[in-house]
Formats: C-alpha cells, sequence, structure tokens
C-alpha cells in the first residue's frame, strides 16, 4: 500500500514538473498568435509593451526549434594551426618554409594531429624543434608541449573574438563551442544573410599599415617579372590557373567558374602587361579578367623570389571603375614589413567620408599606437601608406603631414553595411591564425517551415495510428497504454524545454519512434497477462504476475536501445545527436509511463471492479 | 482481438531453410556491396550541396542542360517529388560563390519559372573522414556494448547468437542499399549519417525481439533434458510469436508514417529503419533463436542460466 502512495506520489510530481516546464512554450506560443491576431501594428505594439515581461520570459523558457526547423547556418570552421606555428617560430630560413610547406599539404590531407605531422617532419628531417621555435635549450617534447598549449589558446581566443563578432553583429542565441584542439562549431539561427555573416567570421582581421614603395621601383620589377615570364616561357601554359602552385587560402575552384576568356595565354613578348597594365602616373592595375590569374602568379614562390628584398605585391581589396566602366584592381608594391599593427587599434566607427557618399571606418589607436603613428606619418610626408586588411589594400593615401592624434581612416569601401562590418572586425580584434570553414549547413526559412509541417504530420499520424491500434487490440487496457504514450510525449518535450535542448527534424523522427516503442513494454506485459488469464488465473493476480514476469524482457531491451542511442549520442554530430537524445529521453520516459503508471490506473481501475478478463482484449 | 494465438509452428524443423534463404541474401547484399559499392551522402563524401525548389513543375534534364550551358559542373538530380533538385559538386570554403553561379544560371534562362535554394550544404574532407570514422567508432562500441549486456544478462551463447542476429539485419539492409542506391527518385538511399542512426537503432531494436524470445526460452529450459531442447524451443517461439510481433508492427506504423511524412530528408533512415526491424523480427524467430540451438546440441554443454527468476 505504501509504494502504491509513492508511485501516485511519484506520477503526480511528474506530470507537473513536466507540465511546468512545458508552460512557457504554451505561452510563447499563445501570446505570438495573440501578437499576430491585431489588424494593426500599434495595437500589437501597445500589446507587446504592456506584456514584454511575460513575451520575453516566455520566449526565453519555451521549446527552442532547432536550427534545420528555423532556418539558419550551422559552421564548422578550422583554425589554420600550420599558419599559426609559422608565426611563432623565430629566424625562420628556406629549409623552414619547406618543411612547413611539406607539413601543410600532409595536414590537409591526413586526420593527424597537426603537432605530430611537424614533430614528425623535423625528425625526419634530423633538426630540432628548438632551432626555430622557444628556447634552444628546449628539448623537442617541451616545445611541442608549448605549441600545443599555443594552439589551445589560439582556439579559444579565436572563439572568444568570433563571439564578440557575431554578438556585435545581432543574431539571436548563437551557439559557438570548440571541438577537439582545432575546431569551432557556431550555430546561427535565423540568419537571412548569409554571405555577410560568412565574411564576418572569415576574416582574420588582420590590419597592417605598410609603406608603399615608389612607382619608378614598382615599374622596373614588373619589367623584371616580364623578362622573367618571357624566358620561362618555354610552352605556353595552357591553364595558367591551374598551373600555379596553390594559393594557402582556399582558392577559387576551377570547376565551379564559368569559363572565363583567359588573359592571353599564347607566348606573348610582353606576358606580365598583358595582364598588369601600368599608367601614366606609374600606378598599375589589372582588370577583373585576369585578377585570378594575377593572383596565382604573385603566390608563385619563383615569382616571389624576383620582388625587391622584403616586398610584396598586392592588389586593391575594391576595384577602381575605369573609363569604360571596367572594373581595374590596382596592383601595389609595398613594404612586407608593416610599420604598424591592427593590435593598436582601440575603437572603430563606421561612417560616411567629407562628401558624404563614400562610406569610410574611423579607427583610434592606443597610446603607444598613437606614438608610433606619430613617428611613422613624420618620417614619411609626400609617401604613401597602404592600409592593408587581411592581405588586400583598401586604400593607399599620401601622408600629408605628422599625425599625431593617432587616428587613421579606411576608406575605398562599396557600403555603409561593409563599413559596419569593418567596424565589427576592427573592434573584436584579430583571429590569432586564419580560419577556414569546413563545414556549412544552412537552411532557408521556408524549408524550415516544411519541415516543421513534415514533423507535425508525422507526430500527429504515428500517435494517430498506434494509439488507436493499441485500442483495438487490447480494448480498455489499450487506454491505459495510451494515456501512457501521452504522458511519454509530455515528458521527452518537458525535458528538452526544460534542458534548453532545440528539437530538430531528426529530434521529431527520434519521437515518432518513441511513439512505436513506447508502447513494446505494454505490449508484453499485456500479452503474459493474456498468457496468465489463459492459464485461469484470477484478473488481479494475473496483472501482478504479468507485470512481474514481462519485467526483465523489458529491461533488456530498453537497456540495449538506451546503449546504441546513447553511443549515437556521443559520436554522432550535430543533427544525428538531436534524433538519438529524443531516442534516449523517450525510451528512458517509457520504461516510467508504460510500467509505473499503467500499474497505477489498473489498480485504480480494479479497486472500483471497473475490469473483468475481457479487458484485455 | 487475437492474431497469432496458439499457433503451434515447427521452427526449429525449417531453420536449415531460414539459414540458406538468410545467407543466399546476404551473399547478394555482399556481392552488391563489392561490384556495385554504396551511394554515399555528402557527410561521408565530402562536397558542396545545394538545393533549389522551382514554383512550378520542371523537367530535371531542362535544369542540367541549364547549369552545364551555364558551364557550372555539377551533378543534378531530382530530390523528393515536389519540384526540388538536388545539385552536387565539389567542395568549397564558400558556398556563396556556388549560390549565385547556380542562381544567375538559373535566372537568366528560366526566367519564368521561379527558383528558391533552400539548402545549402559543404562537408569540406577532412569532416567527411571524420564523420566515417566516427559512425564506424559509434557502430562498434554500441556492437559491444550490447555483446557486453546481453553476455552479462544471458549465456554467451546467447549473445553470441543474438549479435550473430544483428550483424545480419545490418548487413542486409546495407546490402538492400547497395542493391536499391540511386534507383528511386523518392528516396536517395544514399550512406549518411542518418543511416548510421538507422543502424544503431536496428542494433538497438533487433535485439529487443531477440531477448523476449530468448527470456521465455531460458524460463522453460530450466532443468529439463536436452533431448526436450528442440520442443522446448518451439514452443517458446510459438508462445512469444504474438508479442514478437505485435512489438514489431507498432514500431513499423511509426516508422511508416516517417517515410510518408517526414519527407525526402528522412526517408532513407525510415526505409532502413523500416526494412531492419522487418528483418530483426525475421531474425529473432530464425537465426538468433536456432543458432543457440544448434549451438547447445553441438557442444552438448548444459545451459548456464544467468539471471533469470524462479517465481
Amino acid at each position: 500500500m505504501k509504494n502504491k502512495r509513492f508511485n501516485l506520489l511519484l506520477i503526480a510530481v511528474v506530470t507537473l514538473v513536466a507540465a511546468w516546464s512545458l508552460w512557457p512554450t504554451w505561452r510563447d506560443y499563445s501570446l505570438s498568435k495573440q501578437l499576430s491576431s491585431f489588424k494593426s501594428a500599434p495595437d500589437s505594439l501597445r500589446y507587446t509593451l504592456s506584456n514584454r515581461d511575460e513575451i520575453e520570459n516566455a520566449r526565453k523558457k519555451s521549446l527552442k526549434l532547432g536550427l534545420d526547423l528555423r532556418g539558419g547556418m550551422h559552421l564548422v570552421m578550422e583554425v589554420d594551426q600550420v599558419d599559426l606555428f609559422e608565426q611563432k617560430a623565430w629566424n625562420k630560413d628556406a629549409k623552414f618554409t619547406a618543411i612547413m610547406n611539406t607539413v601543410r599539404t600532409k595536414a590537409s590531407s591526413s586526420d593527424a594531429k597537426v603537432i605530430d605531422i611537424l614533430s614528425g617532419e623535423f625528425k625526419n628531417e634530423n633538426i630540432r624543434l628548438s632551432r626555430y621555435f622557444y628556447d634552444i635549450r628546449n628539448s623537442d617534447q617541451e616545445i611541442v608541449k608549448k605549441l600545443e598549449k599555443e594552439s589551445e589558446d589560439a582556439l579559444n581566443r579565436a572563439k572568444e573574438i568570433i563571439r564578440n563578432r557575431i554578438d556585435q553583429y545581432g543574431v539571436a542565441e548563437p551557439v559557438i563551442t570548440t571541438q577537439g584542439s582545432r575546431k569551432l562549431i557556431i550555430e546561427l539561427p535565423g540568419v537571412s544573410d548569409e554571405n555577410r555573416v560568412r565574411n564576418l567570421l572569415k576574416g582574420t582581421a588582420k590590419l597592417e599599415f605598410r609603406l608603399l614603395r615608389d612607382p619608378e621601383i614598382l615599374v622596373r620589377t614588373l619589367d623584371r617579372l616580364n623578362t622573367y615570364l618571357v624566358q620561362n616561357s618555354v610552352a605556353p601554359p595552357s591553364a595558367p590557373v591551374a598551373d600555379a602552385s596553390p594559393s594557402p587560402s582556399p582558392s577559387v575552384s576551377s570547376p565551379l567558374k564559368a569559363p572565363v576568356p583567359a588573359p592571353a595565354r599564347q607566348a606573348s613578348s610582353k606576358p606580365i602587361y598583358d595582364v598588369i597594365g601600368v599608367m601614366q602616373n606609374g600606378t598599375a592595375y589589372t582588370t577583373e579578367r585576369s585578377k585570378d590569374y594575377v593572383i596565382s602568379l604573385l603566390h608563385r614562390s619563383d615569382i616571389q623570389a624576383l620582388l625587391p628584398l622584403d616586398t610584396e605585391l598586392l592588389l586593391a581589396a575594391k576595384p577602381e571603375i575605369g573609363r569604360n566602366g571596367e572594373k581595374l584592381f590596382p596592383v601595389y608594391l609595398v613594404k612586407k614589413t608593416p610599420e604598424l599593427t591592427g593590435g593598436v587599434i582601440t575603437e572603430a566607427k563606421a561612417t560616411f567620408g567629407s562628401q558624404g557618399v563614400q562610406p569610410e571606418v574611423l579607427m583610434a589607436m592606443n597610446s603607444e599606437g598613437t606614438s608610433k603613428w606619430a613617428r611613422i606619418t613624420g618620417a614619411n610626408i609626400g609617401k604613401r601608406i597602404a592600409i592593408v586588411l587581411d592581405g588586400a589594400v583598401y586604400s593607399a593615401p599620401v601622408v600629408q603631414s605628422k599625425i599625431p592624434s593617432g587616428n587613421s581612416v579606411i576608406n575605398g569601401i562599396e557600403s555603409l553595411e561593409e563599413a559596419k562590418d569593418l567596424e565589427i572586425v576592427l573592434k573584436a580584434g584579430a583571429l590569432p591564425a586564419p580560419v577556414r570553414i569546413i563545414e556549412e549547413r544552412s537552411v532557408g526559412p521556408s524549408l524550415g517551415a516544411d519541415y516543421i509541417r513534415a514533423g507535425v504530420l508525422s507526430l500527429g499520424w504515428s500517435f494517430l495510428a498506434v494509439s488507436v491500434f493499441m485500442l483495438l487490440y487490447y480494448k480498455k487496457a489499450g487506454i491505459a497504454a495510451d494515456i501512457a504514450l501521452v504522458l511519454n510525449i509530455v515528458i521527452v518535450l518537458s525535458v528538452l524545454a526544460g534542458f534548453n535542448a532545440s528539437l530538430s527534424l531528426p529530434g521529431i523522427a527520434g519521437i515518432v519512434l518513441t511513439i512505436g516503442m513506447a508502447v513494446d513494454a505494454n505490449v508484453l506485459i499485456y500479452e503474459r497477462i493474456r498468457e496468465e488469464l489463459d492459464g485461469g488465473k484470477v484478473l488481479k493476480s494475473a496483472i501482478e504476475v504479468g507485470y512481474d514476469r514481462a519485467f526483465s524482457s523489458i529491461l533488456d531491451s530498453h537497456v540495449t536501445t538506451l546503449c546504441a542511442a546513447f553511443l549515437l549520442y556521443t559520436y554522432g554530430i550535430g543533427p544525428i545527436q538531436g534524433f538519438a537524445l529524443t531516442l534516449m529521453i523517450g525510451t528512458a520516459a517509457s520504461l516510467f509511463t508504460s510500467i509505473v503508471v499503467t500499474k497505477e490506473i489498473f489498480s485504480f481501475l480494479l479497486d472500483r471492479n471497473l475490469m473483468t478478463q475481457k479487458s484485455f482484449g | 482481438m487475437r492474431i497469432f494465438h496458439k499457433t503451434r509452428f515447427d521452427f526449429i524443423r525449417f531453420r536449415k531453410i531460414a539459414y540458406v534463404f538468410s545467407l543466399v541474401i546476404l551473399a547478394s547484399g555482399m556481392i552488391s556491396l563489392a561490384v556495385k559499392g554504396l551511394n554515399y551522402g555528402i557527410d561521408f563524401r565530402g562536397g558542396s550541396e545545394v538545393l533549389i525548389r522551382f514554383d512550378k513543375n520542371i523537367d530535371v534534364s531542362t535544369v542540367r542542360s541549364v547549369l552545364d550551358a551555364a558551364g557550372v559542373s555539377g551533378s543534378l538530380k531530382q530530390y523528393g517529388l515536389d519540384r526540388s533538385f538536388l545539385f552536387s559538386t565539389v567542395f568549397n570554403g564558400d558556398t556563396n560563390d556556388l549560390k549565385s553561379l547556380v542562381s544567375h544560371a538559373l535566372n537568366d534562362r528560366l526566367k519564368n519559372n521561379h527558383h528558391e535554394i533552400v539548402r545549402v550544404e559543404a562537408v569540406g574532407p577532412s569532416i567527411a573522414s571524420d564523420l566515417k570514422w566516427s559512425a564506424v567508432k559509434a557502430l562498434l562500441a554500441s556492437l559491444l556494448a550490447i555483446l557486453l549486456y546481453v553476455g552479462f544478462r544471458f549465456e554467451l551463447k546467447f549473445a553470441t547468437a543474438g549479435v550473430v542476429a544483428i550483424f545480419h539485419d545490418i548487413l542486409t539492409v546495407l546490402g538492400l542499399f547497395s542493391l536499391l542506391g540511386g534507383l528511386f527518385d523518392f528516396m536517395p538511399l544514399e550512406m549518411d549519417q542518418s543511416i548510421i542512426a538507422a543502424f544503431l537503432t536496428i542494433a538497438g531494436y533487433s535485439i529487443t525481439d531477440t531477448v523476449v524470445v530468448y527470456d521465455r526460452i531460458r524460463e522453460r529450459i530450466r532443468g529439463q533434458k536436452p533431448s526436450d531442447y528442440e520442443r522446448i524451443f518451439n514452443e517458446s517461439m510459438n508462445q512469444t510469436l504474438s508479442r514478437t510481433i505485435i512489438t514489431s508492427s507498432t514500431v513499423l506504423l511509426s516508422v511508416l508514417v516517417l517515410f510518408i511524412f517526414a519527407g525526402p530528408a528522412i526517408r532513407g533512415f525510415a526505409f532502413a529503419v523500416f526494412i531492419g526491424i522487418l528483418i530483426g523480427t525475421y531474425s529473432s524467430i530464425f537465426v538468433a533463436a536456432p543458432l543457440v540451438y544448434d549451438w547447445l546440441r553441438v557442444s552438448k554443454s548444459p545451459v548456464h542460466l544467468r539471471g533469470s527468476k524462479v517465481s
């Protein structure tokens, strides 16, 4: 009798907790329904204002829908560890660069940890890591440990910076987590402008102020490149883009590109001037069509070796419009070593420039940056300083006078939107190393709505089919199983809501499957009861024995399903975890609902003589 | 209502036919796996995919030729039955390139049939191999866990036969995926993460029916002579036949609903689970229990019973 009272109490508590956990979801649903019923905007605004707390509270605690149902973006980004380690090394020489290039190729084609590949390569070459990393007295193990720590820090820093960027951009409920030693998982529900977000996340935001070399040197350099290319054009390259060494940044994959008319592929006497034009005033430019080829050319190490010491050829981030409306990208010869980097930037603000049409970003520096900036500008009056962001030149203004205030400005920006994004990335700071998108899944809102409809239909039909089947097959006892089934679904949803997990389409599939599996325990019990009744037992003891004897099979089958679901949850990624989670909760809950709850229902009915032998069909 | 009430099927006598049947099905699946292989989905293959949906009906070859003419290379196929097409190509970190290329091509040439890109997926090669590995790990770990659990609850012979039955079920579905892969427009039957989820679901559920039969055998075999084993096995299977079939039917009902209503994204999964549970029910009667019977007969050692309750 005591046991029975405990069971009743347990059922009451579980039901109440489940209802309490789902209450905000119900409120949220009815409030938004109420809101959308208003005909005029002022009405709904007034309602929103007067019920603000309740609306916000309900929304916060309600059952969240997954990215696939709401529409949104799921991104996995990888921190470029090779780049990071390269940054950490000192006195880099040709040997080092060669080894790092091997490491880069190997890392991109294998799953092994970058640090293991790196230390393996150095071991192969019989070079101690301490020759390039940290202190000469460190052993290889110590350095490996330090570098591992370094990459862990870099990942966490990258996570914080990306979180800052997203927060400033304004995405509701972003989820950013790290996975392993170099991956970031970013979930952005309801993002509509995917491209903007992608650019916002991807950019390293490495800002550099670099001195421009004189136009004469640029022209001389181009001449030298031209001579070299003429000498080396034994056979005209048929596909210059594919032929060039791969660029470290994910290069534009050629199969995707519409066939671009190839820029001068015949053996020409002036190969470089076919793709780069030089104007009267000494500025060089390339056309939009030749841009990809020029970029690939500039990445070639033999070309880089021909440039004057400590210089680099960079392209402009944005084209200028030529006389015939053509898009022209200026080419700059800049010093490789930056005069100043973005680390000194403390404040950034997007505005419109002096003429009020060109958007620009104003920047302020810290005191150290301010004094350096004053010195640099003072020493270079009349020269040009390029403002380089992530390897592209935004502008290259001529220094008019010494700038003591620590202010600088980025212009050459197309839209205010872009200026705002620059403001965000500059404020959030530069990423410790470049990040790459290695997985992306985005679902548009219309498909999300389809998924919701499909999910609700599946849930409804599956519940209807299974519950009607139970009623037909087991008559009155079927009712008990159906009540248990309803409670089971409620528990699954309430656990999801209570633990702030979200419901995705695979999650709904998990619930649908649970509906079919949850009644299995009842089937096992009822079949056993029928058997006992056939054996001549009276109803009450048949029920007792039925529950008792069926329990071991029920436990076994539930434990195995739980095992499988748990392992799926552990090893699965993303959407599959949602499925595993609901299946797990549902299976565990059905142990309670189909055994404890139905038994209490039977004892209630038995006490009131509402059951007969026929109640089990 | 009662179906399969008081049946007297001689399952043990027909077991050899069942063995042959199972072996033929398994072998044809394995041959297909070796010859034709599997259709890997984007999760395991890597690559980029966009799902395009048109407002009006359009032929897959029309869309294909438009994309070809625009120089967008990749493969296009019908996705489900509702004017949707799945375009897949090599992995590219910036899916926007792909989206705008496809969009422009379709806007230019199919002006009066508006389209929308409703889903974009891009999986890099490193992620794809990660996913593959975790899938293999999850499968192996769950089989091991089930073997350990059933081994702990029953005798090792029972547990082993149960796990053999699970292998039988999963391999049958895998073979079927290879045989039927790419044959139907309305279900892609591609190996992806959701199919791994299906395999684990099948593994977890396959043992359910088996355990029900085992439980009854264990209950009845206590203190019996080995010469009675055949009768006990047969009677146990007949006595539990009804619940074996009813439990599977409720799950099959649910999965059928998923197959019909949950859309093409879930359809491959639903198909796998449906077939898996069907095969799982068959294998618990015709594979798992008969294997234990044969094993007991050959080894001639008495059953060590564990965990069974006498009341």
